[in-house]
């Protein structure tokens, strides 16, 4: 998973401008898609766009090689702490599983 | 600097009504300029999130000034999601203290249930960054406030039985309130039992849908209740950016700000209302404004702090949760209820007619906040 950084921030997504610099040098490095579960919820009312789906989790992902978090999805339940790994990028949505 | 007054305030009931988005608007809008003696406003700003795309309705702003027969004026839709009220009035005090007007309404509407809940869930999904994974992995916006009560939970002695308990105390003050959209007492079993929305948020942690319709008349010219700070600022629009989920920056800047331009810190404080569109996030509210230490506002909630006969009354009015949450009225409806309590003659008016109250507004999952702190001079 790719990450990009300035001023000690990291994230997986790219901002335009640095809010501590103000410049657009953001340093990017390729990090392992694994993580533990830092929070989560099991969505029961979805939008339209996920009713058929519902209810699934989303799950909030501390990665473990970078100070940054993912939002995914996950189709077991899990608890805080849960070890994860991304399964398959389905729709642009990363979709985590349960490591062992 | 100029001074800006409150001169008049008015509001539909809350809950599901048969009149229309323009018939709501208009209603509120007309209380409001009767109740402070019909002034001549020089310009007009509606706060309103979902009126296109829900109620297929727009130009609100030209409405409301053709409508009541004001005049040639300008007029302004506003929108900030949840928020969108709280900014509408930010920017009619900003039109005052600017001395391009003297005297400004400012209206704040919604009409929702008439839709599907589908199609309202993913209407008010675009108050969040719609091109993100988060959002393609199915995050709503309820969601966010689930995912950071999980975590609350886990790093605190909170649990489900303390947002319950937010739930009841503002059913209870709903309950006083005429016009709140649920005055049917509830049980805490009863809401412990509820079925889930977003785990763990169950159906009374949530606001509900709601038709309604605020309004107020501000001015430069004197009044007894003085709008003596705002301030307003924007905070993370995703959740995998927060730096600390279980903080919302927006809210607690915006507090900062208010309490520096009003000259006052948040002992000063006699009478609140903030944003609980979920339990959990009145929780977070009342640490970020000062209230309470962070991760300590859930001891408040148990020692009953924030009742009406607490030493911080939070959400007279029933809040969000039991007052009703029409998205664009919202912030204006809880200045409604401020200037009731500032004026002594709110539901669930404070023993001691209180001097200082504040109004926090959030927008999104922490995109917006604003900050009014009104006293009575």
């Amino acid at each position: 998973m790719k990450i990009y950084s300035c001023c000690g921030n990291e994230s997986i997504t790219k901002k335009y401008f640095c809010s501590e610099c103000g410049k657009s040098e953001f340093e990017e490095k390729e990090v392992s898609d694994s993580g533990t579960v830092y929070s989560f919820t099991k969505i029961h009312i979805a939008p339209a766009e996920f009713a058929d789906i519902a209810p699934y989790n989303v799950v909030l992902v501390e990665l473990d090689e970078a100070n940054a978090k993912v939002t995914t999805r996950i189709e077991e339940d899990v608890k805080i702490g849960d070890k994860v790994s991304l399964d398959r990028i389905e729709n642009d949505a990363y979709i985590y599983k349960r490591v062992s | 600097m100029t001074n800006v007054y409150v001169h008049g305030i008015g509001m539909t009931k809350f809950g599901t009504l048969t009149s229309s988005l323009k018939e709501l608007l208009l209603e509120a809008s007309a209380e409001a300029l009767i109740d402070a003696g019909r002034p001549k406003i020089d310009a007009v700003f509606v706060g309103n999130f979902m009126g296109g795309s829900i109620a297929n309705q727009e130009i609100l702003g030209a409405i409301v000034a053709n409508e009541l027969g004001l005049g040639y004026i300008p007029s302004t839709k506003v929108e900030g999601a949840c928020a969108s009220g709280g900014i509408a009035f930010r920017q009619g005090l900003l039109g005052i203290m600017s001395g391009e007007y003297e005297t400004v309404l400012v209206a704040g509407v919604e009409k929702m249930k008439h839709a599907t809940t589908p199609d309202v869930t993913q209407a008010i999904n675009a108050a969040m960054d719609t091109t993100t994974n988060e959002k393609y992995a199915g995050l709503t916006f309820p969601g966010f406030f689930g995912v950071l009560a999980n975590r609350y939970f886990h790093e605190t002695g909170a649990s489900k039985e303390h947002l319950a308990r937010v739930a009841l105390k503002n059913r209870q003050n709903a309950v006083n309130n005429p016009l709140a959209q649920f005055v049917k007492p509830a049980t805490l079993e009863e809401i412990m039992g509820a079925r889930m929305i977003t785990d763990p948020l169950g159906l009374f942690d949530c606001s509900p849908m709601t038709d309604g319709a605020s309004a107020i008349v501000i001015s430069r010219k004197k009044s007894p209740i003085y709008v003596k700070a705002s301030s307003q600022v924007s905070g993370p629009t995703k959740m995998q950016d927060a730096t600390n989920l279980l903080s919302l920056p927006a809210i607690g800047e915006s507090g900062r700000l208010a309490y520096e331009k009003a000259g006052v810190g948040p002992e000063d404080i006699d009478v609140v209302e903030i944003h609980d569109c979920f339990s959990m996030t009145e929780i977070i509210a009342t640490e970020e404004l000062g209230f309470f230490n962070p991760l300590e506002g859930w001891k408040a909630v148990e020692e009953g702090r924030t009742q009406v006969t607490g030493d911080k009354p939070v959400n007279t009015s029933g809040g969000l949760l039991s007052r009703g949450h029409p998205i664009g009225a919202t912030g204006i409806a809880q200045i409604y209820q401020l200037v009731r309590q500032l004026r002594g003659n709110a539901a669930n008016q404070l023993e001691k007619t209180p001097r200082l109250a504040l109004a926090q507004n959030l927008g999104g999952t922490g995109s917006y906040s604003t900050v009014h702190i009104l006293e009575r001079v």
